[in-house]
């Protein structure tokens, strides 16, 4: 049986795509709308980038490709053995420009986002009191509609952020693709996962 | 909301089951007890609950479920069989001469969220080996993990060895401060290179180790994995030792026929602070975590006052028979349908009922039918 590969539908599947080909591994062609898709001698699932690292717990992937951001929010319990080099990006607080945010004034700091476990982990653990108001997208609007004091978010290039109002007030990680495994595959399948990794780990160099 | 009713709710993580599924489970209990019972162990039935002090750690502590008893003392439901078995061979036990071969199987309660084969409770089946010389204990709970899977007939499975010793020496004398030390932990536990390398960012190490704590986690693979490790780590005496360690069982193991079966994974850090020595996990294709595991916790029986080196291991019932049902494996047919008896008048009919279980019938005594 092939190995499974679970991937993100989302900003991750040019990069991914473009990784796989140039380390020669099987990847699909133009299959259209399928979900699980075997190609070679993998099986591919495409899934919502938050949900690659629960399918490779559990095990129903062995393998995926899943932001450090993303495995930072969901707090996956898989390894985490390739950092894939492609889809930097950096979780940041960032608040209505010229706003003179300061969260040791407030009682409470409200925070928009989408990672509402890293949001409340990093003011929690500053000593902040946080309430994190959990939204699915958009989050960029929250602050200047009066939703919330800031927003932890993605930022790659900043324009978003800019062109709604909004400057990054300070890193809460760095993030890139990571090449994830299932804990239990990562033995029980030891000989194919290895010639995963190493054949990824050449072509990511 | 239609077809519920408010008292039908269940609470998070608790668990039911239900004929054939408790049938099955059944059948995987008396198969590792009777493995246990084969290797000479003893079996004990510790309490349900106890002090809290027992189970201290800072492992389980977050997930005991405690509660103040009439006199005020902090009680909690057993998270954990290890402590408790620890504390009867210490006291109540503490005249019989070591080793003591000490084996149980029951249910564990922890608040855990519910996924990936984690529920609140736990059956787990596990033994303890205290005392004795631990090379051989070693081996000897190795194996009896090992013949559970096989008199299950579990396919594909493996045993994948680690030494705590291995990180603890390499970090010994880092002086790293507490919290970069859990992110170093932490990344190596998730086989991730990068990661340590960056948790070791401006610490103050010598830089053989700091080479070495980035090299941990890629030592994780067949058993050529410990030449790899005994080369890497020749530098520090208490690594290289807890590689030697692992090679000697490694070894005996591979003799006694277990070879194909063994793996090395030396990033393997997880698990109960209490492992001092090796530690273990059992996989299998088919189930996407860990079906059991153990290991070597030579401080822990000190505690309770009689220093004893140990070493044990649990697997968990659910995760074991869920593992079965995923592999296809039926530990037996399912029971020939009753002999129904049913007749005019009840006296007669309950004797004819009585006949017939004597003589070894499965008798269902009238229809049973919902009025």
């Amino acid at each position: 049986m092939s190995l499974t590969v679970a991937l993100s539908k989302g900003k991750l599947l040019p990069g991914t795509e473009a990784l796989f080909r140039r380390a020669g591994l099987p990847y699909p062609d133009g299959e259209g709308r399928k979900l699980v898709v075997e190609a070679g001698s993998l099986r591919f699932l495409f899934v919502k980038d938050m949900d690659v690292p629960t399918y490779v717990e559990y095990g129903v992937a062995d393998c995926g490709v899943a932001g450090r951001d993303v495995l930072l929010e969901t707090g996956a319990d898989v390894l985490e053995p390739l950092d894939l080099r492609f889809g930097h990006c950096r979780l940041a607080v960032a608040s209505p420009a010229g706003s003179g945010f300061a969260p040791d004034r407030a009682a409470t700091t409200r925070v928009a986002s989408k990672y509402a476990k890293v949001a409340a982990a990093h003011f929690l653990g500053r000593g902040l009191a946080v309430e994190v108001v959990r939204l699915a997208g958009s989050v960029e609007i929250a602050p200047g509609l009066g939703l919330a004091d800031c927003v932890v978010d993605v930022v790659e290039t900043g324009r978003t952020l800019a062109e709604n109002g909004l400057e990054v007030v300070e890193t809460v990680a760095e993030s890139s693709a990571r090449l994830i495994v299932n804990r239990a595959s990562f033995h029980a399948r030891r000989e194919e996962v290895q010639h995963l990794l190493e054949t990824l780990r050449r072509a990511a160099q | 909301m239609n077809g519920t009713h408010r008292l039908a709710q269940v609470p998070p993580g608790v668990q039911c089951f239900v004929g054939e599924e408790a049938r099955r489970r059944r059948r995987v209990e008396e198969a590792v007890v009777s493995v246990f019972e084969g290797w000479d162990y003893e079996e004990i039935i510790p309490p349900l609950f106890d002090y809290a002090d027992v189970f201290a750690g800072e492992a389980l502590a977050p997930r005991t479920y405690s509660f103040v008893g009439r006199d005020g003392s902090v009680l909690a439901l057993r998270p954990d069989f290890t402590s408790l078995l620890a504390k009867i061979a210490a006291g109540r036990l503490r005249d019989r001469k070591a080793p003591l071969r000490l084996y149980y199987s029951g249910e564990v309660v922890r608040y855990e969220p519910v996924k990936a084969g984690r529920q609140s409770e736990l059956h787990q089946m596990g033994l303890e080996h205290l005392g004795g010389e631990a090379r051989a204990a070693d081996a000897e709970v190795l194996a009896i993990a090992a013949e559970c899977l096989e008199r299950l007939s579990v396919r594909e499975w493996v045993l994948a060895l680690g030494h705590v010793g291995v990180f603890n020496g390499l970090v010994e004398g880092a002086s790293l401060d507490g919290e970069r030390l859990e992110a170093l932990r932490e990344r190596v536990e998730s086989k991730d290179p990068a990661g340590a390398r960056a948790a070791l960012e401006g610490a103050k190490l010598p830089a053989a180790a700091a080479a070495a704590l980035e090299r941990l986690p890629t030592l994780a693979g067949g058993t050529s994995v410990l030449d790899d490790a005994a080369r890497a780590f020749a530098f520090c005496p208490p690594a290289a030792q807890a590689v030697e360690e692992l090679r000697a069982v490694a070894e005996a193991l591979g003799t006694a026929g277990l070879a194909d079966r063994l793996a090395v994974d030396l990033a393997e850090v997880r698990g109960l602070d209490y492992y001092t020595g090796l530690v273990f996990r059992l996989f299998a294709r088919g189930l996407g975590f860990e079906v059991g595991g153990g290991g070597r916790y030579d401080t822990l029986l000190a505690r309770f006052g009689r220093p004893l080196p140990a070493v044990g291991f649990m697997l968990g019932l659910d995760r074991l028979a869920l593992l079965l049902e995923r592999q296809g494996r039926a530990l037996e047919a399912a029971p020939a349908p009753p002999v129904v008896v049913r007749g005019g008048t009840l006296g007669p009919a309950l004797a004819e009922a009585r006949a017939k279980r004597a003589s070894g019938a499965r008798v269902r005594f009238g229809d049973g039918g919902e009025p």
